[in-house]
């Protein structure tokens, strides 16, 4: 028989009983749309967060901190030389950046400083952390803005906010904030709470016994996202250049900035960002910081837990999108083991003018795969279809909130091939019980049947 | 045995089981038909006309014994060898015509051609010459169910043919119909057998029938063969 015939065939059995085929093929189509939108769900998160890491190049990012544990004097290895590892001891200072900067693959060395400030705009009060940034750093991208534009220079009395404190301060237009003064004030806290623990405990607005002092800034900027993978999760709701930052300190916060920066006795800065230019980089800068005696971070490391994570959810999704399809198959079984019983003669008929029993299969089979082939490709649309609702209306309610529009749902090519090609394969293996029990008949049997 | 035979059977035998109880349906039966013969095999129910006829169209395998079908033993073929021999050697049509319901006269004749790997267009064209043949070709695109009995009968009839076997098998071919039409598709098989050289069984249990038309009767009683008549 001709791969032509087999097609044709199936489809004209099929379409003698359009109602059952029909419903089978329901079945299959709502199956594979239901596995279609988990998966593609699974697809659209893991594409979203892997994008934003891509557009923000946080793979080609290494925080460097200095390494409390290996202090000057105390070799963690007893037979290695005390010289040595003084010698190639560094401080985070200004020289560090200006050394780190011209390593191979260093595109930007900034130091990360943080601190709360309680930040007031119009009537409306907010507790926040600002980060101070050079303003160099706007060429590498790491800040992603929604409207106006950086500060120009290390000195100006400008800053950026976030997008997300703005709303809090209930800006529903970003641009209109654009040009506004903005107040920070400026807490002096005991120095013991500027550590990594303690930061995000403040954040939270639990009382802390502070004076202030108020200063007042025009913004510049919206920013969308920023891109700073430092060691804590917390995101930074203001940037302000360190000129700006310094002369904060000259009036209050002295004691904030020798903390950071009191390069004679102490540490240097908390943390320094590096920026590489390429993901490459990141092994020999990552040794070389090592070798100088820092610690350092770098999302790459995370990446292969990130995706372990993502495995989970996809194989989640896939086995809540697999019940639709268990009882789908259910559905061919059944309604080809009553086609074989209402063709029963059909198939003696077969039988006696020729055709093999591999023939009776493939018939069959044929049968099966055509309500695979319309089940997939209508499951297809059908998970699109809904996916494309439910993106609109979370997008819809979340735009209410702020966030930009996002596709949470996905749909790469292998994806909608693979849905077809799956429903196919589901399909097929449905059709193996009732093509055998087909190819059993025994025409003598079935030639006498009425 | 004879040499040139075209069908042969020796000491066929089938023996059905059901559980304990065993029923021999045809016993030690060896028959030889000549190229271009019509042999009419009659005898009454469960005589072992029908088993004989499967057996003879590879539609089921004997328990014991030969047959042989231009010198091949047809009883030793596999399932799929089977299948081809069902599909260019013989045709068969049948009591009960079966043919397929919901296939117009054409596309029933057509079928066979379809296993045979035979393109649409071709199919079509070979189904309508036999058609033609049968003198159905006007009524090609009726279902059997706005078809006489005759009429679907000599469309089985075309059916068993598209392939141009040698042989033709026809299990009890007017059981169904009455005796004008009966005459009138005995008369056709008898045409074909004399104009085409088709060599054909045909059985039956109305004797005159048979005595009219054939040129040989095999008489069967409890799966024996009890007496053949040589005719004419």
């Amino acid at each position: 028989m001709r791969l032509r015939d087999y097609i044709e065939q199936s489809f004209s059995n099929l379409w003698k009983k359009k109602l059952r085929t029909s419903l089978t093929t329901c079945g299959v189509v709502i199956g594979i749309g239901a596995l279609v939108s988990m998966m593609s769900f699974g697809e659209g998160v893991q594409k979203n967060v892997t994008d934003t890491f891509r557009e923000l190049e946080l793979f080609n990012y290494v925080g460097v901190f200095p390494d409390a544990e290996s202090a000057p004097g105390e070799s963690p290895e007893e037979n290695q030389p005390d010289e040595r590892e003084v010698a190639q001891r560094r401080i985070l200072n200004d020289e560090f950046l200006e050394e780190v900067m011209k390593m191979e693959g260093v595109e930007a060395a900034f130091p990360e400083l943080r601190f709360p400030a309680q930040i007031k705009f119009k009537d409306k009060d907010e507790f926040g952390l600002i980060q101070v940034l050079p303003a160099q750093v706007r060429q590498f991208g790491l800040v992603k803005l929604r409207a106006g534009d950086f500060y120009t220079s290390d000195e100006e009395n400008s800053l950026i906010i976030s997008d997300s404190m703005l709303r809090r301060m209930d800006v529903k237009e970003p641009e209109t904030a654009i040009g506004e003064e903005i107040e920070l004030h400026t807490l002096t806290v005991d120095s013991a709470l500027f550590n990594p623990a303690s930061l995000a405990s403040v954040l939270q607005g639990e009382k802390l016994p502070f004076a202030q002092e108020s200063y007042t800034f025009t913004i510049v900027g919206v920013a969308e996202r920023t891109g700073f993978g430092g060691p804590m999760p917390i995101r930074s709701d203001v940037m302000i250049p360190p000129g700006a930052a310094e002369n904060m300190k000259k009036l209050l916060l002295t004691s904030l900035w020798d903390f950071f920066e009191s390069s004679e006795q102490n540490e240097g800065y908390s943390a320094v960002g590096l920026r590489l230019s390429a993901p490459r980089y990141i092994e020999p800068v990552k040794a070389k910081m090592e070798e100088w005696g820092f610690k350092t971070f770098a999302l790459v490391d995370q990446l292969t837990e990130i995706k372990r994570a993502f495995l989970f959810m996809d194989m989640f999704l896939f086995a809540v999108g697999m019940i639709g399809i268990v009882v789908a198959t259910l559905g061919i079984i059944n309604t080809m083991v009553m086609s074989i019983l209402e063709r029963y003669k059909e198939i003696g008929i077969m039988k006696a003018i020729g055709a093999s029993d591999g023939d009776v299969k493939k018939i069959f089979f044929f049968e099966c795969e055509v309500i695979g082939f319309l089940g997939g490709v209508f499951g297809l649309a059908l998970g699109w279809s809904v996916s494309m609702i439910i993106n609109q209306i979370a997008n819809s309610i979340l735009a209410g909130q702020g966030a930009p529009f996002t596709d949470y749902f996905s749909f790469p090519w292998w994806l909608c091939l693979g849905a077809i090609a799956f429903s196919m394969l589901v399909s097929l293996a449905a059709g193996i019980y009732p093509a055998i029990r087909a190819a059993r008949v025994d025409p003598v049997v079935a030639l006498r049947h009425d | 045995m004879d040499s040139t035979a075209l069908i042969e059977t020796e000491n066929l035998t089938k023996i059905y089981s059901t559980g304990k109880v065993e029923v021999v349906a045809l016993k030690d039966v060896s028959l030889s038909v000549s190229e271009g013969k019509f042999l009419g095999v009659t005898g009454p129910s469960g005589s072992g006309k029908s088993t004989l006829m499967n057996l003879l169209g590879g539609l089921d395998t004997p328990s014991s014994g030969k047959i042989k079908v231009e010198a091949r033993p047809i009883s030793e073929l596999n399932k799929e060898e089977l299948a081809l021999y069902r599909r260019f050697q013989v045709g068969m049509i049948f009591q009960s015509f079966n043919i397929v319901s919901s296939y117009t006269a054409l596309e029933n004749v057509a079928f066979p051609l379809l296993f045979a790997g035979v393109p649409k267009k071709q199919r079509e064209h070979r189904a309508k010459e036999v058609l033609e043949k049968v003198g159905l070709y006007p009524r090609r695109d009726h279902r059997p169910a706005e078809l006489s009995g005759g009429e679907q009968q000599r469309v089985a009839i075309a059916r068993a043919l598209i392939n141009r076997p040698k042989i033709l098998l026809a299990d009890e071919p007017t059981g169904n119909l009455d005796s004008q039409t009966s005459s009138q598709i005995v008369q056709t098989l008898a045409e074909l057998n004399r104009n085409q050289g088709l060599t054909v069984i045909m059985i039956s249990h109305e004797e005159s029938l048979l005595r009219q038309f054939a040129h040989d009767v095999v008489h069967l009683r409890d799966g024996e063969v009890i007496e053949q008549e040589n005719i004419r």
